[in-house]
């Protein structure tokens, strides 16, 4: 059986990727995907430790933050579409209108 | 009997503010702004008061009833209806001659035009709250009226506000007779403090040795309380105010600052008598501040040539003898224990110069209606053309004067006897008794110099005199009915054994009341009583020699240099006024800067200061938000991992 701190190093190094993609990517399309990279690292650890206690629960709480992710990269996508319509831009770098 | 309806008596004139007050111009135009409705409403209140007058002072009942009125914190407030000896002396003076001024009124203020409405309203709101500050049977409940008096005073001394000297008349009023009122009110909370939160005069007066806190503390309650009479009554040092208080309408000035409202603060210290028996101390202020006014004020009126304010210097003296007589009269039985006439002289007094001073006010009225100036130096020789007038203005003088038969003989004569009585006790009360006597000599002088001045001898002003005409008959009737009573109410007050009703319940009727004539007798068998008589003799004969006769030549007098100087001071108030005004202007107004001074820069500027600093903070902290999304992703990851971290290192979660 392959222990648990495997799965906790790889969902680690998968968050660290998306953590750093998130704050240095240019393009919104790809900090999107970034943002989804760092909610799997998050499902990762729920699964091995419901498998490592033995409890379901975790599982449950896996399917639930798919779920949402999906959901929620639906929405983004929406508002990059629409904001390539207005502005001509992904670019996150030149989006800055609110501000002081 | 009479008495379950004397809460009724202040009602009337309430309603007759109210309907006057507020029930439009139109509705009174044509009927002398609403003068029916208040003379009516007064004439109800009055023929109300005389009945309780005469059961209480038949029955020697003291009638008292009152409702619960609030209870805060454990403590009962009540408002009721206290009805003794000296309330219903008041009753009739107050309601009595309320009613033969706004009868006068109609006649005086007949020119006034519209403003007649706000005259009736304010006069019927005064007598309606006059009544009912004499009917309170608590300290507190006569505090409001108290001050509604002040008020009706401030309104009518005002009453020509357009007129910039009437108006700051009717301030200094004000604003003078509140340095008082705060000291009554101090001492009404040392009475409430120390008779454990119960201000009725019923509970007082019979307990006042449950006082708690000690003679001190009663003493100086006492002394405040009579701080309040000072203000009110006008005497030393918060005089001031009552001379400029004439700019108000005549009437204004008979009723309110001659005969009643004037007379709270004597009648606010003859209340207090019982308590204030206890406290000898106070009462040798009393007679100190009565005797020296007394003396004081009626210098003042010598040379002044404004027929209204010789009057008011002269109402400010005799209240002085009323106090002097309150504060002898007490201090003799706090010290001897036996009863004395001194407070029934006091109340007389009170009495009778409520009649005389009225009536002489009221004739002075009716000489300005007729010659339109106050000036004496323009009047003269008017005893042709105003003949009723004249006649009874003469009354009036002769009875101030103090000649018997006539009613201020009686009680100046009985003050100054037990003044003397006095001295036997303490040897201060002899200067009082050459105060009152001087004074009286004085009295008589300035008062018939006034009357010699304003209807003897030639017409100083022929245009003036041309003019004038007596004045019609709504008001020569009321000044015949207060002449009779000018006359003769200090006898018949005598003879009809008023003088032994009108005593102090402290007394317990332990007075040996002498039957009218044998006190007559007795005061006729005194020397003393000569003493009076010639020096008012005395005082007529010098006013006649100098301004009748002119044998002395008055101008010899006043042109020479000392004279000169006298008369500028007496003109100048002994710069009373001046001083007032300095210390209103250069010490209130400086402290008043100062304080500006520290709100201004002080207060506001630590408020600016911190207003200051958030802006600046807000300033800066504001380029934080640059409206990049990955900035605001960094600071969270950065604040996040940096708590983690920390929990990690200090937190001993492993």
């Amino acid at each position: 059986m392959i222990p648990l701190e495997w799965f906790l190093c790889l969902s680690a190094i998968l968050f660290v990727i998306g953590a750093v993609g998130v704050l240095t990517k240019r393009n919104a399309i790809i900090v999107l995907m970034c943002v989804e990279l760092m909610l799997n690292a998050a499902n990762i650890n729920f699964v091995a430790f419901s498998s490592y206690t033995g409890g379901l629960t975790g599982q449950v709480f896996a399917v639930f933050a798919i779920a949402i992710a999906a959901a929620e990269v639906a929405v983004g996508l929406a508002i990059v579409m629409t904001l390539y319509k207005a502005r001509d831009t992904v670019n996150v770098d030149e989006v800055k209108l609110l501000r002081w | 009997m009479f008495a379950e309806y004397a809460w009724l008596i202040p009602i009337f004139p309430l309603i007759a503010f109210v309907i006057v007050g507020f029930l439009g111009n139109k509705l009174f135009k044509k009927a002398e702004g609403g003068a029916p409705i208040a003379i009516i409403m007064a004439a109800i209140s009055c023929v109300l008061s005389l009945l309780v007058a005469y059961e209480t002072l038949t029955t020697g009942e003291v009638y008292k009833a009152s409702l619960e009125w609030m209870v805060v914190d454990g403590f009962t407030f009540n408002m009721g209806i206290y009805i003794d000896n000296l309330t219903a002396l008041m009753l009739i003076v107050v309601s009595f001659i309320a009613t033969l001024v706004v009868i006068y009124s109609v006649g005086y203020m007949h020119s006034e035009g519209e403003k007649k409405r706000r005259y009736y309203a304010i006069i019927s709101l005064f007598i309606g709250v006059m009544l009912g500050l004499v009917l309170a049977s608590n300290y507190l409940q006569m505090f409001i009226f108290w001050e509604l008096v002040g008020l009706c005073s401030y309104l009518l001394i005002g009453f020509w506000n357009t007129k910039p000297s009437a108006a700051s008349a009717a301030k200094k009023a004000f604003l003078v007779t509140r340095i008082g009122d705060i000291m009554l009110m101090l001492g009404l909370i040392i009475f409430f403090v120390g008779f454990k939160g119960n201000l009725d005069f019923d509970y007082i007066f019979n307990n006042v040795d449950l006082f708690t806190g000690g003679d001190s503390l009663l003493t100086l309650g006492t002394f405040l309380i009579f701080g309040g009479a000072i203000g009110k009554s006008a005497q030393f040092p918060l005089h001031d105010w009552l001379p400029d208080a004439m700019e108000g309408p005549t009437t204004v000035s008979a009723l309110i600052h001659a005969a009643t409202m004037v007379k709270a603060g004597v009648y606010l210290v003859a209340r207090s008598y019982p308590v204030l028996i206890e406290t000898p101390d106070t009462l040798i202020i009393i007679a100190a501040v009565g005797g020296f006014t007394a003396l004081f004020a009626a210098t003042m009126a010598l040379n002044n040539t404004n027929i209204k304010r010789v009057l008011a210097y002269s109402t400010i003296s005799q209240l002085g003898y009323m106090f002097l007589a309150l504060g002898a009269s007490g201090y003799l039985f706090a010290v001897s224990g036996d009863p004395n006439v001194g407070y029934m002289a006091g109340m007389s007094h009170l009495m009778n110069h409520a009649f005389f001073k009225a009536l002489l006010f009221l004739s002075a009225g009716a000489v300005i209606h007729a010659v339109h100036t106050e000036d004496m130096m323009r009047m003269g020789g008017l005893s042709k053309k105003l003949k009723i007038t004249s006649a009874v203005m003469l009354l009036g003088c002769i009875s101030i004067a103090g000649i018997p038969p006539f009613s201020g003989f009686w009680s100046k004569d009985e003050i100054l006897a037990t003044v003397f009585e006095t001295g036997a006790y303490n040897t201060g009360f002899y200067l009082l008794y050459a105060f009152g006597i001087i004074a009286a000599f004085i009295t008589a002088f300035y008062m018939f110099r006034l009357w010699f001045l304003t209807f003897s001898g030639k017409p100083r002003d022929q245009e003036i005199y041309d003019h004038a005409h007596e004045a019609p008959k709504v008001m020569w009737i009321p000044l015949v009915i207060l002449a009779v009573l000018a006359v003769g109410s200090g006898l018949a007050g005598i003879l009809l054994g008023m003088e032994g009703t009108i005593e102090p319940v402290a007394y317990l009727s332990t007075m040996h009341i002498a039957s009218g004539i044998d006190m007559i007798v007795d005061m006729f068998q005194h020397p003393l009583t000569y003493v009076s008589i010639i020096v008012a003799v005395l005082g007529i004969a010098v006013a006649y020699l100098m301004y009748y006769s002119k044998t002395i030549d008055p101008a010899r007098i006043s042109e020479s240099k000392v004279g000169k100087k006298l008369g500028n001071v007496l003109l100048a108030r002994y710069g009373f006024t001046a001083g007032y005004d300095l210390f209103g202007i250069k010490v209130i107004y400086g402290i008043s800067k100062a304080v500006d001074w520290f709100d201004r820069n002080i207060i506001d500027g630590v408020v600016k200061l911190i207003s200051l600093i958030c802006t600046l903070v807000g300033k800066l902290l504001r380029f934080v938000q640059n409206g990049l999304v990955q900035t605001y992703a960094s600071i969270v990851v950065v604040g996040v991992s940096l708590v983690v971290i920390l929990l990690l290192a200090f937190g001993g979660m492993f």
